[in-house]
């Protein structure tokens, strides 16, 4: 008799998942961090937007790797999971390249201020 | 990624705050152009584990070193002209540098334009190449550590080349100036690389007997 | 703030807290997704570990099957070496470092943020292995020809080899990253030798980051060619050369033990003076030391492959028992400080104290290790075992419990309990000498390593029996932890902006800081700023605990807010 590998995943997610969920609900219960975000920089302190570019870039690289490791006999990488990787990839890449852009043309614009970040 | 960093926009303000301020150690380089050094030399290294399979494959393996037998012998020729090409093509990239530092973006947009098409000749070379070797990636270790090292140099050559596009592009756009161009410069030193490393990869596998 | 397209936060509606997480570039909350991510792949190979030490608790194979087993100690030494220990200390650096040099945010934040998520993602790759037939089983090495397709046909080891891929970008960007803040925005008047020792082995591991990961990448790429596209490096058959995986794997490999020390005594480095109410004794020779063992790291590889009888023993054996000379430095100098000092033992000090006992017994260990007649009776062996588990569980593990009592009061607010913090450390403590010490005498007794079972007639089943009394009783030292941290977090007392009276920038602002980090900088002349601005330059205290914050003009106060 032994314990199957899946068995051991499985209770390992289930696990992780709890303690997870137990903490991230502890944190957000106090009510969360918007007084903070609302606060005013100092004059000079260009903070950057929030931005779902690199989820988005990291899905990409999950899904392309994932095609990688699935490939069938004869395949570079598997196609159901690699040609999604690869539009999110480029899909994330030119929106990252046009924001920059735009924050370049802002910070043309406003000369006083130090350079945005990326 | 090196279109991400290429795409750095405003670099300059950083050096100008702080050559204003004086302050600490700010030297006039900007972030940008730092991080992508700092990744050049990250590339540095992983290049160097490939060039060390390479000379531990040819150091350890029995037999003769070189393409297995019944395919072509090495086109040095072909791989002597396609050095050419590459560095011609650091040469017109560095000529758009210096324009734009003059604040000359026609230029800019010329030289990279010239500098680009190099790059795709090089890699549309090196494809050629591929097709009449007549050895592939399986057929034992020196068609491994062959296809393996030039085919990564030229994954990076076609980075180089979606950077030198995104600056091409935003170069028609006219999205650089003389005192603002931080992604030219870094798309630069990262394309002078590649160059560097192609050298290296051909001075190994073709000169070194 | 930027205020081009409509910005959500200038309050015009609440978003959602999911979709705030998800887009943050702010590095105080990446620094928490990192810690919370890593905590999870901690807890997950933790669990890993108990099957390893319940199964080798008395001979017989009761529980797993051989297969299972060897995933299990695979799938433990991976996960918890690059999902765990680098990127919680990684998650700690990437909260403290701006703050600690006065900037705003890291230089690159948008990259700071890709380097997290590429963690979750990459290590999901590597732990799905279990749904699809069986994780990696050839040790967290990956030793050739055992990964070779031949021997280890199922997907397991490809998905391993891409999440390990893909968390080595992360650490790459993310060390491009903490190399371009440190250089480029520090406060003005934060010298070098002005900054934190946290800060100067952050960079330090930074720069073993970016130099040996990338040998790793390498190695991972050719070891995924060979076994998916017909190559041959590591293919004897075919003109390869098993040896060289050991070489890449290696050369990346041992600095990355350092990656995972350096932090964790730069830690210990910040803690041991403010609990001493003494300055860091040597400074400069701390910065030395740290910088000396960045270098002597990248020489001492082939300590670990003494025994393939390939590699040239006397340079390997001088330079491992050279490196061992700035760390007993170090060693010197937290004592020195503490020498005289007025010590206080809050749960920080007392894992720092752990980890300076721990790591000296690991050190040592690793000594005898380097000598490579000893080295011959005890490769693969428990004392391997031994030692590595005072280093990276004794050294670094301690370092970051130390950092999370440390620092929990400045990223939340509220302090931890410390009677419960003592109780986790106390049980931690001796739950981890009793899992571990043991295990020297079994590798001196000829235990070899990643063994499933072994004969009841070998002697070594009380000192098993006894190791895994000590695993069960660290898996419960975590409980008071828990309950501590969650609920801290739900009703703690206020910690104000300097709960321990110390000397660094972190803690001149608020806690938790604003999203800008500062709103005024005290004036920075030494390496112990807030120390000097709280009680001044030595014409007396100042009034109680008031501040004499220096209004900077405006010029000053421009700061370098994250680069271009």
């Amino acid at each position: 008799m032994g314990i199957s590998d899946q068995a051991i995943g499985f209770v390992i997610l289930g696990v992780g998942l709890v303690v997870v969920l137990g903490v991230v609900f502890a944190i957000a219960s106090r009510g969360g961090d918007g007084a903070t975000a609302r606060a005013h920089p100092p004059r000079g302190v260009h903070l950057p937007d929030p931005s779902l570019l690199p989820v988005a870039l990291s899905v990409a690289a999950f899904l392309l790797g994932g095609g990688l490791a699935f490939r069938s006999e004869g395949q570079l990488a598997n196609p159901f999971l690699a040609i999604p990787g690869l539009i999110v990839l480029i899909a994330g890449l030119v929106a990252w390249v046009r924001s920059s852009g735009r924050e370049w043309r802002e910070t043309e614009h406003r000369p006083h201020d130090d350079g945005a970040a990326h | 990624m090196s279109s991400t960093v290429s795409a750095q926009p405003g670099g300059l303000h950083t050096s100008e705050v702080a050559a204003e301020a004086g302050g600490h150690a700010q030297s006039a380089m900007p972030t940008a152009l730092l991080g992508m050094l700092l990744f050049i030399a990250s590339e540095v290294m992983f290049f160097g584990g490939l060039f060390a399979t390479y000379f531990n494959a040819r150091a350890t393996s029995p037999g003769e070193w070189g393409p297995p037998a019944g395919a072509h012998e090495l086109d040095i020729v072909l791989a002597g002209v396609l050095t050419a090409v590459l560095v011609a093509s650091s040469f017109t990239m560095q000529f758009g540098v210096w324009a734009i530092r003059r604040g000359n973006i026609r230029g800019l947009r010329i030289w990279t334009a010239l500098t680009l098409v190099l790059g795709v000749a090089f890699l549309a070379g090196q494809l050629y190449d591929y097709s009449v070797l007549g050895f592939g990636l399986a057929d034992g270790v020196f068609g491994t550590t062959f296809y393996t090292l030039t085919g990564f140099h030229g994954a990076h050559v076609f980075g180089g080349v979606v950077g030198l596009t995104i600056v091409l592009a935003r170069a028609m756009r006219g999205q650089f100036s003389a005192r603002n161009h931080v992604a030219v410069e870094a798309v630069s030193i990262y394309w002078h690389f590649v160059d560097v490393v192609w050298i290296a990869v051909f001075s190994t596998i073709y000169l070194l007997k | 703030m930027a205020t081009t397209t409509l910005d959500p936060r200038a309050g015009t509606y609440r978003r959602s807290w999911v979709l705030d997480w998800l887009t943050t570039v702010d590095h105080k909350k990446i620094g928490i997704l990192y810690i919370l991510n890593s905590f999870i792949f901690f807890f997950a190979a933790g669990i890993l570990a108990l099957v390893i030490r319940s199964e080798l608790a008395v001979p017989g194979l009761q529980f797993v099957d051989v297969a299972t087993y060897n995933q299990a100690f695979t799938m433990h030494g991976t996960i918890m070496i690059f999902l765990f220990i680098v990127p919680v200390l990684a998650g700690f650096g990437n909260y403290i470092v701006p703050l600690m040099i006065g900037a705003p945010d890291m230089a690159f934040p948008r990259i700071n943020a890709l380097s997290f998520w590429l963690l979750p993602l990459g290590g999901g790759l590597i732990f799905s292995g279990y749904l699809f037939g069986g994780a990696a089983a050839e040790g967290w090495t990956g030793y050739a020809p055992l990964t070779a397709e031949r021997y280890a046909p199922g997907v397991g080891t490809d998905l391993w080899i891409i999440g390990l891929t893909l968390v080595g970008t992360a650490s790459i960007l993310g060390a491009v990253n903490f190399i371009a803040t440190i250089f480029k925005m520090r406060a003005p008047g934060m010298t070098l030798f002005r900054m934190p020792i946290f800060v100067w082995t952050i960079l330090v591991t930074a720069t073993l980051l970016l130099l040996a990961t990338p040998v790793l990448t390498a190695g991972l790429i050719a070891l995924f060619i060979d076994r998916n596209y017909g190559g041959s490096f590591f293919d004897p058959a075919v003109g390869g050369n098993p040896v060289l995986w050991q070489h890449i794997f290696w050369f990346f490999g041992h600095p990355e033990v350092y990656i995972v020390i350096l932090p964790a005594m730069g830690v210990v480095s910040e803690i041991i003076p403010v609990f001493s109410r003494k300055p860091l004794f040597g400074y400069k020779a701390f910065v030395f030391a740290t910088i000396g063992i960045g270098l002597l790291s990248f020489s001492v590889w082939a300590h670990h492959m003494f025994t393939t009888g390939q590699v040239l023993l006397p340079f390997f054996a001088f330079m491992t028992t050279l490196i061992a000379i700035p760390t007993g430095v170090k060693m010197f100098n937290w004592l020195a400080t503490m020498w005289r000092g007025k010590i206080t033992l809050a749960t920080p000090m007392l894992f720092a104290l752990g980890f300076v006992s721990m790591f000296l017994i690991g050190g040592i260990s690793g000594v005898m290790l380097g000598q490579p007649p000893i080295d011959f009776h005890l490769q693969d062996t428990y004392f391997v075992v031994a030692h590595l588990h005072y280093v990276f569980f004794g050294g670094s593990v301690f370092g970051v419990f130390a950092a999370a009592y440390y620092w929990f009061p400045k990223m939340t607010g509220r302090k931890l309990n410390e009677p419960l913090g003592k109780v986790h450390f106390w049980m931690h403590f001796i739950g981890f000498n009793l899992a571990f010490f043991p295990m020297h005498q079994l590798g001196l007794s000829g235990m070899p390593r990643r063994i499933a079972d072994y004969s009841p007639d070998a002697g070594w089943t009380i000192f098993n029996l006894v190791s895994t009394v000590g695993a069960f009783m660290i898996a419960a030292s975590i409980v008071p932890f828990l309950i501590n941290v969650v609920a801290t977090l739900i009703n703690g007392e206020p910690a104000g902006d300097d709960p321990w009276e110390a000397n660094t920038l972190e803690w001149a602002t608020s806690s938790p800081p604003p999203a800008h980090n500062f709103d005024r900088l005290p004036p920075i002349h030494s390496e112990r700023p807030l120390f000097f601005l709280t009680h001044g330059h030595g014409h007396g205290p100042a009034a109680g605990r008031e501040r004499d914050l220096v209004e900077e003009p405006e010029d000053d106060a421009e700061r370098r807010g994250g680069a271009a």
